[in-house]
């Protein structure tokens, strides 16, 4: 709230402008009071954790989503974005996050999908739809690219521009690129950059959306901070360091956060993978890794490199092609989750919704769901023994909520995650994986999540933590593994955390690879 | 009835709110201002033979919705109960009208034929469409022929009758007016309704149509409790075919043309979700009910055949729009 910067502008000044914009969720609060203003021409950039709001603002800047309350105008007159089609004539264009573009049509039939040229009898005008494709890309200097190609059998850094190509044809006013750099190696992100810097001189104001600090100071003119559903500040760049941008995002509580010395892990390796390749994976040396007890393991890595895929692997969720797990010594032999749950494994999903809870269930059935039959007498269930442990599953993680009866969906999403979590420490797991811990959990949760994964691991209890939000993996973790590309690129120990190197062994293919990171490549052996 | 606590319920909202009201009791509010509604319009519709008619009427599309709720309520659908029920009868006629044998092992025989007959293909149908991760939608339909086509094949397409006696009275039985197989039909409702609210058997089922990743990664077979539901399914059709003899004194390979329609409408109408997870056997009775109160006063009331037909379509799409906004208060 607190925006200086802001306060100096006249309504007039400003292309768009959003004032304590509400949006929930069930009982989750995605925007609980954001205010944002885009200036004509300029490049914004949205920095904040996973979660923060970020792609919430998007989707109803760009009409996915009503908002509850608040006001948006545009070009000084009120805006409500009723629908996709609506915000899209009124000049707001967005590159998703997730590509939209039909792989199995040509680029050309990509770029007009919106609007196709129609010939005379109202048939498809093959010749224009190719000459506008055709303009498209050359406007944003992709000479290269044969509008005829089918886009599936492009790279990924060229559909990203397709899209671009795409949203840009039409009159935008303001385009919004959510992350269009994850999946882009450093030489095509200095071509989008520029290609940026040309939408920009043509008047047009881009939004861009980044975890990348780095390229927010290489191409923005301001800066706004998310946490936690609220914009926590507005800073014009220049004026600005990432440090400062660091300090909003985090927020005090968790940068106070203490790290303490990791004395708990013993030396006995409890898991090990060895050669583990999925299904996804391009390389036949697969993946290999210790974990032993009490350790919490994190794994870094940019979404699609492979990590969420090891965990379902080494649960049972999917099948891998080769390699082996061994639990104490022994091989574990996984046909399916009943299994890995029998070994002692327990499995936090990345995905609260679609693979973590029954949402329309009481959260007593929630939490009894993976030790059902441990309160079922001859297979009828004991509501009473449910109910006592539910109480007593969420007492012991600080669960706040109304009745144990009530549905799942009516917890915020902190609450929603400690459900999950006391699913699975019914069943007494050794090992628990967790996949994105903390998705969509507020600030003050997430501090309480972390202390209690923490507690667990100092009780003997090992754990494997993919995120991508890396103050999570450095304030969790005793050891990091990064992914890139289905291979393990690097190991860090404590002392090593850096925020710099992770994203560098993240970015696996990038050619300026330091010297230190090499030497840690070769260390990662088999065992520590 | 329905509030149990802790059970994978229909969430409910605040207790004496408008919401919860229409949420639990709308379908038993509609069945009341039916049952109204014709008594004060005709004349014999609270009359004791009439009320023993819509009981027998609605019997054997109660026992077939039972076993469709199951379905249902996983997300699923079964499409071929009408042909199945029409092969069981055939399969159980054929077995009731063996020369040599005495009535009562005729009849044990021809109740064992008939439910087995029903089992087998509610297991084909799930393990093929749970197996393979196939519409159910699709693989009911194929078997809706293959029933109707083995139905034929088995009774040459000639109806079979002259049963023993014992096996005819038990179907036009009545104790204080109640037909006999109406209390067939009702204990088969308490049956289900135990069988998805106490065991860790139904608490699956429902969470398999909420969820059915989330319960398969906390380690339940998510396969067997598919293929359970619609074995159930298959059975509750097998049931229905020994009633329906019972009652007609025939087993016709063309009977229970459409039943599987009257059946899911019942589902639908009491409330259970088509998309699985949401839904009660209570709800199923009284959707039952609604569809044979309705059919019966609109004749009372002298409505043709054909205007009845129209306004049973209509319930339908009200019952679903209906569901549309008791999921959507349900998420927010």
């Amino acid at each position: 709230m607190a925006n200086p910067s802001y306060a100096r502008d006249t309504a007039e000044d400003l292309l768009l402008d959003v004032q304590n914009l509400r949006k929930s969720f069930g009982g989750v609060h995605a925007l609980s009071g954001v205010s944002f203003s885009l200036k004509p021409g300029e490049v914004h950039a949205l920095v904040g954790e996973n979660g923060a709001g970020k792609s919430t603002l998007i989707k109803v800047l760009s009409g996915v989503h009503r908002h509850d309350s608040g006001s948006m105008t545009l070009g000084g007159a009120p805006f409500v974005p009723t629908d996709p089609h609506f915000a899209k004539a009124a000049g707001i264009q967005v590159v998703h996050q997730e590509f939209n573009l039909l792989n199995d049509l040509s680029v050309a039939e990509n770029i007009s999908i919106e609007a196709f040229p129609r010939s005379r009898f109202g048939l498809l005008d093959r010749g224009e739809m190719k000459r506008r494709a055709r303009v498209a890309l050359d406007s944003i200097g992709l000479q290269d690219i044969d509008v005829s190609a089918r886009v599936g059998t492009l790279g990924i850094a060229h559909r990203q521009l397709i899209e671009i190509a795409r949203a840009l044809q039409s009159d935008s006013r303001i385009l919004i690129l959510d992350e269009p750099t994850a999946t882009l190696t450093e030489r095509e992100t200095s071509r989008l950059f520029e290609i940026v810097a040309s939408i920009k001189a043509k008047g047009v104001t881009v939004v861009f959306v980044s975890h990348h600090l780095d390229e927010v100071f290489a191409i923005c003119d301001r800066v706004t901070v998310f946490r936690n559903g609220e914009t926590i500040a507005t800073e014009l760049v220049s004026q600005t360091s990432p440090e400062q941008v660091v300090r909003h995002m985090v927020g005090r509580s968790l940068l106070e956060q203490v790290k303490e010395v990791s004395q708990h892990i013993r030396d006995t390796t409890v898991l090990s993978v060895a050669g583990l390749r999925t299904a996804a994976s391009p390389h036949a040396q697969g993946v290999s890794f210790d974990l032993r007890q009490g350790e919490i393991l994190g794994i870094a890595g940019l979404v699609g490199a492979g990590r969420t895929e090891v965990l379902r692997a080494i649960f049972g969720a999917d099948p891998y092609q080769s390699g082996s797990v061994t639990l104490d010594g022994k091989p574990l032999r996984i046909a399916g989750p009943k299994d890995a749950i029998a070994a002692g494994i327990g499995f936090v999903t990345e995905d609260r919704k679609d693979e973590g809870l029954i949402l329309d269930m009481a959260i007593a059935a929630n939490v009894s769901l993976v030790g059902l039959r441990d309160i079922a007498r001859h297979g009828v269930l004991n509501f009473i023994r449910e109910r006592r442990l539910a109480a007593g599953g969420g007492a012991r993680l600080q669960l706040k909520y109304g009745k144990v009866s009530d549905p799942a969906s009516r917890l915020s999403g902190g609450n929603q995650q400690k459900v999950v979590l006391a699913k699975w420490l019914q069943s007494n797991p050794r090992i628990l994986l967790l996949d994105e811990p903390t998705r969509g959990v507020d600030v003050g949760a997430k501090a309480e999540i972390y202390a209690i994964l923490k507690d667990l691991a100092a009780q003997g209890m090992s754990m494997i933590v993919v995120s991508s939000e890396l103050p999570e993996l450095i304030t969790l973790s005793d050891r990091i593994l990064v992914m890139s590309e289905h291979k393990i690129q690097g190991a860090l120990l404590t002392d090593d955390f850096d925020q710099e190197t992770i994203l560098k062994l993240a970015y696996g293919q990038s050619q300026s690879p330091s010297q230190t990171q090499t030497q840690r490549q070769t260390e990662e052996g088999p065992k520590q | 009835m329905s509030a149990t606590e802790g059970a994978a319920k229909a969430p409910e909202r605040g207790k004496l709110s408008l919401r919860a009201i229409i949420n639990n009791a709308g379908i038993g509010l509609a069945l009341l201002v039916l049952i109204l509604f014709f008594s004060v319009t005709t004349e014999h519709f609270l009359s004791p033979n009439n009320i023993t008619n819509i009981l027998t009427q609605i019997t054997i599309n109660l026992i077939l919705a039972v076993g469709m709720t199951f379905v249902i309520l996983i997300g699923g659908i079964d499409l071929s109960v009408g042909s199945v029920m029409a092969f069981a009868a055939v399969v159980a006629g054929k077995a009731i009208t063996l020369p040599g044998l005495g009535a009562p092992d005729l009849i044990l025989l021809a109740i064992a034929a008939g439910l087995f007959a029903g089992l087998v293909c509610g297991i084909i149908n799930g393990a093929i469409s749970a197996y393979w991760s196939l519409p159910s939608f699709i693989i009911t339909l194929g078997m809706l022929n293959i029933a109707r086509g083995a139905a034929l094949q088995v009774s040459n397409a000639q109806t079979i009758y002259s049963f023993p006696t014992a096996f005819e009275d038990f179907g036009s039985m009545l104790i204080y007016g109640v037909p006999v197989v109406f209390m067939l039909a009702l204990l088969l409702v308490a049956i289900a309704w135990f069988v998805l609210n106490r065991p860790v058997f139904g608490r699956l089922i429902y969470g398999i149509g909420n969820n059915e990743e989330a319960v398969r990664l906390a380690g339940h077979s998510v396969y067997w409790y598919k293929v359970a539901a619609f074995t159930i399914c298959g059975l509750t059709a097998g049931i229905a075919a020994i009633v329906y003899m019972a009652r007609l004194s025939i087993a016709s390979p063309i009977a229970g043309i459409g039943f599987e329609l009257n059946a899911i409408a019942a589902v639908i109408i009491g409330g259970t979700s088509l998309s699985g997870g949401r839904g009660s056997v209570i709800g199923t009775l009284l959707g039952a009910f609604i569809i044979g109160v309705l059919a019966n006063g609109l004749i009372l009331i002298g409505l043709s055949d054909f205007m009845r037909q129209m306004i049973t379509g209509v319930v339908i799409i009200v019952a679903v729009i209906l569901d549309h906004y008791r999921a959507k208060y349900a998420v927010s």
